[in-house]
């Protein structure tokens, strides 16, 4: 229940839609209602005492149903999807807050499938759930008070059936389908996980002949969610029956009492069964919330759980001077594993040059993931302009330095739109240069669509060399005063490479360079090396 | 009328068939619990009578009722069942064709869509299908006949409001038509509002870093935030339909209600009728003969969404991939050796661009090297793509120990040859699961030779559960040359006697590359193998060299 109250708790700023839309809800209902009512006094009235109610009400009530479900729906509907469409973006929101490492051990897929199908499992939580059991609460007082006028001890039973099959089976049915949930929802995922592990990874698939395999697993995942979904309609079922047969003891019980009083018998009749039909869909609501239970904790759990690197409750401003400094740093990804690094001191003056030297697993991108405040040491410090990083706010350091990293990502868009990442503002004579300065300029002028070329899942309509020097050139586009390139010529061949360092020196005027290599060419004009080993740096001869 | 929409019209009404076969024990007890219903009617309005005009109560009447509400609650939990199994048995065989349509597909299916697009295909498309068997098809059946039985139990009681509800009742499919006018495109551009935020989303999820980094992650929240709201707007204009459909039918039930309340009411008052019971009889009918009619309005969006899966599904490839992949007796080449040969190949992937590959020729000899240089774009992927059998030439012929490789089944092309990619995929789960993807029946003898071979072995050793450590998607946890040795390991499991590499170091720093080439040359060992490559190291790989140009060849013939 805590996770579902949460998300209702994000929506506070749809208050008022959400209410509206409640209110026109009710207004419909009532007016149900009263359309059957009228009609039963309708018939008593005529035969008992030989007088007709007002016809014109009973037309008035005929328009205003039809006209407020309408409304009702149009209402809580377009107010359900602002609150979905809201919790999407604050999924996102808080995954990027705590995704600056990359996803980790998490699935992009199991990722999709939180913000797709959980974020729409939870749009029963008001169609379904509040706005019937808000109709509820006014049917359960009207029908109590309506029959309990002239009939208390009527009015009680009913009352008690009516509460039994709007409130307590869908709070049975609530908590006997909590595990039923929780399958539905991790099910879903799993499939879609398997099927995009199938399709993203085709080309192995069919290299390797794991057609057979990949088609039984997206079978068997299958197969477990049927599962979950047959479970959770078996017991909607049982709730929906349920409800009904109180319905249907209601309705007996008035035909017996109708004896005694046969006119409010025929109205009480008409009003019982107009009452029950509203809520009839509340014990099946109840199975859902328990998936939607679910879904939200699913939600909450990947987009506001643990912050490891969290910002300090008042981050320092940012200084103007960009010095990067390691002092005494100790770091190690993972408990279990050896230190990365321990002990290392180095500097990176302001405006300065310097290579970073050092063999593969050296731990050369973890310098740079330290520098971005992707993670923080656990001992030592990093200072950025002489300001301690753990007192910075991460997004203000990031804003400083600019990192080609190995897993530097191509999106799914155009040229223009994949450098502007870097540079929302920049104009097309900016982006060309950048190109140049990558050594790509050349081969985006071939392409007939230019800078609106589409570069395809990962950039998969490119080279391997390509979509390297395409992220080069986003990364040389960056208004950063601090670039951490990290081999930004690997794939490149020979010659490239050289014209690469030598426009870098032009290109790159003025700003702090880290380049982070295994070898040097030759070409580049450097300050100072560095040579990374044991988990310490070493100053070398530039 | 165009050929794609005649297709999409013959599958939905294959699909229509196939599904009324399931829906009819549905229908079957749909019909059976409104006939219990108008049982259940009669005695409500008889019990109701006899206390109205002789003010005295019917256990007899009262008990039937009390019977056939226990039987209706049970007849609506089968009704309930069949539905659900009709839909997961129609969506279970869907998702198999759909699946096995894009795995045949192939790779070649990357070049134009994204995987989230085909992902949502398989999963979404499918799932949305749910509702056209098990809610739609049986509502459709239950339409006309569900109506119509309560139509002829109202005849028995009073013909004129009989003639009433009927008139009434046809309004609805009228009214229906009259709102589902564009309704059709309204349901396309939802979905296809849909794909696009997923396909935006998992691929900013799967580049979150970078975004984040470049401080960039409230404008994608923003972006977000626009294709939300643009499927909110697409979602909010099918329901608008469904809703006017639904509106229609309460409409419908109002003018019936209204009017015959207001008829009853006069004529009990003016004499004319005396059997009140009739008159209740009739009006609490009314709910019960729009109920099926609701159903149907309900799922009118169902059909909807069918109608747009069609066209998708239809959309895709066709054919499907053998079962369990039988070793077959194939036009194969004994493990010793396999020639391939290019004869005036050409292959376009987008006009727009020009040919890849534009009258290529050139014979890679069984057991010997051959490395295809040149500048990024060449054609040198496109190459190995074809050998790969992800697509086939646009002309001209390629040869395996001089078969052409059209004619050689998918199965047996797999079987002849290992690929290492620019990038592997790897998988989440265990290094060992990982290595294992490429023979799944290697022992883990296999498996640690494997490793051995590729110098995995090392850096496994270094890790606190070895080859059970865990891998993230997309290799987390692996540095490139790491991934790269994880590609080796499998092509070392798979022992084909056809070695392709394509740009197998090119994320690579030289140190790592050079140690990584070694671990090629020892798998080369005895196989024919074809290296694309840029990478000067690579070319001192050994064995011969053609350059590619654009597409061509540039140079040829330089024995190393």
């Amino acid at each position: 229940m805590k996770p579902l109250l949460r998300i209702l708790f994000l929506w506070r700023q749809r208050a008022f839609s959400l209410a509206l839309g409640v209110i026109v809800s009710l207004a419909a209902v009532g007016c149900g209602v009263a359309l059957l009512t009228q009609s039963g006094a309708l018939i008593a009235g005529a035969l008992l005492s030989g007088t007709m109610a007002a016809s014109w009400l009973l037309r008035l009530l005929g328009v205003g149903r039809v006209v407020l479900r309408y409304f009702e729906r149009l209402a809580t509907h377009a107010a359900t999807f602002r609150a979905l469409a809201d919790l999407r973006v604050w999924f996102f929101r808080g995954l990027a807050g705590r995704a600056a490492g990359g996803l980790g051990f998490r699935r992009a897929g199991d990722m999709l499938s939180r913000l797709v199908n959980d974020v729409e499992a939870l749009d029963g939580l008001y169609l379904r759930m509040m706005v019937p059991l808000a109709a509820a609460l006014l049917l359960l007082t009207t029908l109590v008070v309506l029959i309990g006028w002239r009939d208390p001890a009527l009015a009680v039973l009913e009352g008690v059936l009516f509460a039994a099959s709007s409130l307590l089976l869908p709070g049975i049915a609530f908590r006997a389908a909590t595990g039923d949930g929780a399958r539905l929802t991790a099910a879903a995922a799993k499939l879609r996980v398997a099927a995009l592990d199938a399709l993203t990874g085709l080309r192995e698939v069919r290299a390797f002949g794991a057609e057979g395999r990949m088609l039984a697993t997206v079978q068997a995942r299958q197969a477990a969610l049927l599962a979950a979904q047959h479970e959770v309609a078996r017991r909607s079922a049982w709730a929906s029956a349920g409800s009904f047969l109180c319905a249907q003891a209601a309705i007996l019980a008035v035909l017996i009492a109708a004896s005694a009083e046969p006119s409010r018998g025929v109205i009480a009749l008409f009003l019982t069964i107009a009452a029950f039909e509203a809520v009839a869909g509340l014990p099946r609501a109840g199975v859902l919330a328990s998936h939607a239970a679910a879904a939200a904790r699913r939600v909450l759990e990947a987009a506001a759980g643990a912050h490891p690197e969290a910002d300090p409750p008042r981050p320092v401003p940012l200084p103007q001077a960009t010095g990067l400094r390691f002092e005494a740093v100790r770091f190690t990804w993972q408990p279990d594993r050896p230190a990365v690094f321990d002990g290392l001191t180095l500097e990176v003056p302001q405006g300065a040059r310097v290579a970073i030297l050092g063999p593969s697993g050296a731990g050369k991108s973890t310098l740079a993931a330290l520098a971005l405040k992707v993670a923080l040491p656990q001992s030592g410090r990093v200072l950025l302009g002489g300001a301690d990083l753990a007192t910075l706010a991460a997004a203000d350091v990031r804003s400083r330095i600019a990192w080609l990293s190995q897993a530097t990502h191509l999106f799914d868009d155009t040229i223009r739109a994949n450098l502007r990442l870097a540079r929302p503002d920049a104009d097309d004579a900016a982006l060309w240069a950048a190109l140049q300065a990558a050594q790509l300029a050349e081969f985006v002028g071939t392409l007939p669509d230019g800078l609106d070329t589409w570069v395809g899942e990962a950039g998969a309509r490119f080279s391997g060399g390509q979509g390297r020097r395409l992220a080069l050139a986003r990364t040389l586009l960056s208004p950063a005063p601090v670039l951490i390139l990290d081999e930004p010529c690997a794939g490149l061949d020979a010659l490239t490479e050289r014209a690469f360092f030598a426009t870098l020196n032009d290109a790159a005027e003025g700003r702090t360079i880290l380049l982070i290599a295994h070898r040097l060419t030759g070409v580049e004009r450097l300050d100072r090396i560095w040579r990374l080993s044991g988990g310490r740096a070493v100053a070398a001869a530039a | 009328m165009n050929e794609a929409k005649q297709a999409t019209k013959t599958w939905l009404r294959r699909q229509t068939a196939l599904a009324r076969r399931s829906a009819a024990p549905v229908a079957f007890m749909g019909l059976l619990g409104i006939t219990l219903a108008i049982g259940q009617t009669a005695c409500a309005a008889a019990a109701l009578e006899s206390a109205l005009v002789r003010r005295a109560a019917r256990l007899d009447v009262l008990l039937t009722f009390s019977a056939l509400a226990c039987l209706r609650a049970g007849l609506a939990i089968l009704a309930d069942r069949a539905a659900v199994t009709a839909g997961s048995a129609s969506r279970r065989r869907l998702r198999d064709e759909v699946m096995r349509a894009l795995l045949a597909a192939g790779p070649s299916l990357l070049h134009r869509r994204h995987s989230a697009e085909l992902a949502s295909i398989c999963i979404d498309r499918v799932e949305a299908l749910d509702g056209f068997f098990a809610r739609w098809v049986p509502a459709s059946l239950l339409a006309v006949s569900g109506p119509a039985l309560i139509a002829v139990a109202v005849l028995v009681a009073d013909p004129l409001a009989s003639l009433a509800l009927v008139a009434s009742g046809l309004l609805v499919p009228m009214a229906m038509a009259l709102a589902g006018v564009g309704a059709g495109l309204a349901s396309r551009r939802q979905f296809a509002a849909l794909t696009r935020l997923q396909a935006r989303f998992l691929d900013r999820v799967r580049g979150i870093s970078t975004i984040v980094l470049a401080g960039r992650a409230e404008d994608e929240a923003r972006a977000l935030a626009a294709a939300s709201a643009e499927l909110r707007v697409r979602t909010m204009r099918v329901l608008r339909i469904a809703f006017l459909s639904s509106t229609a039918l309460d409409c419908a039930m109002a003018v019936a209600l209204v009017g015959l309340a207001l008829h009853y009411g006069h004529a009990l008052l003016d004499g004319r009728m005396t059997r009140p019971g009739r008159a209740l009889f009739v009006l609490l009918l009314v709910p019960e003969f729009f109920a099926p009619l609701r159903s149907f309005a309900a799922a009118y969006q169902d059909r909807l969404h069918a109608e747009g899966a069609a066209e998708a599904l239809v959309g895709l490839p066709a054919g499907a991939i053998a079962e369990a992949l039988p070793a077959l007796p194939v036009r194969t080449v004994e493990a010793r050796g396999v020639t391939v040969g290019f004869e005036n190949v050409r292959l376009t992937w987008d006009a727009a661009r020009g040919p890849a590959l534009d009258g290529l020729s050139f014979r890679a000899p069984a057991g010997e090297t051959l490395v295809i240089a040149g500048p990024s774009g060449a054609g040198k992927s496109t190459v190995l793509e074809i050998l790969l059998g992800f697509v086939r030439p646009d002309e001209g012929r390629v040869t395996l120990n001089g078969a052409d490789i059209v004619t050689i089944v998918p199965q047996a092309l797999m079987r002849m040859t290992a690929w290492i990619g620019q990038r592997p995929v790897l998988f989440a789960g265990t290094l060992r699961e990982n290595i294992r993807f490429a023979c799944p029946e290697a022992t883990d003898e296999d498996i640690e030779q494997a490793t051995r071979a590729a110098r995995l072995d090392g850096f496994a050793a270094a890790l606190p559960n070895g080859l059970d450590t865990m891998v993230g998607e997309g290799g987390y946890g692996l540095s490139g040359g790491q991934a790269q040795r994880v590609a080796i390991a499998r092509a070392f499991l798979k022992n084909a006697p056809l070695l392709l590499l394509d740009e197998p170091t090119a994320h690579l720093d030289p140190a790592t590359e050079a140690e990584v080439l070694d671990s090629l040359r020892r798998l080369a060992l005895g196989r024919t193998v074809i290296l694309a490559s840029h990478s000067a190291a690579a070319h001192d790989f050994g064995g011969r060299r053609i350059d590619l140009r654009a597409g061509r060849l540039a140079a040829a013939d330089r024995a190393a």
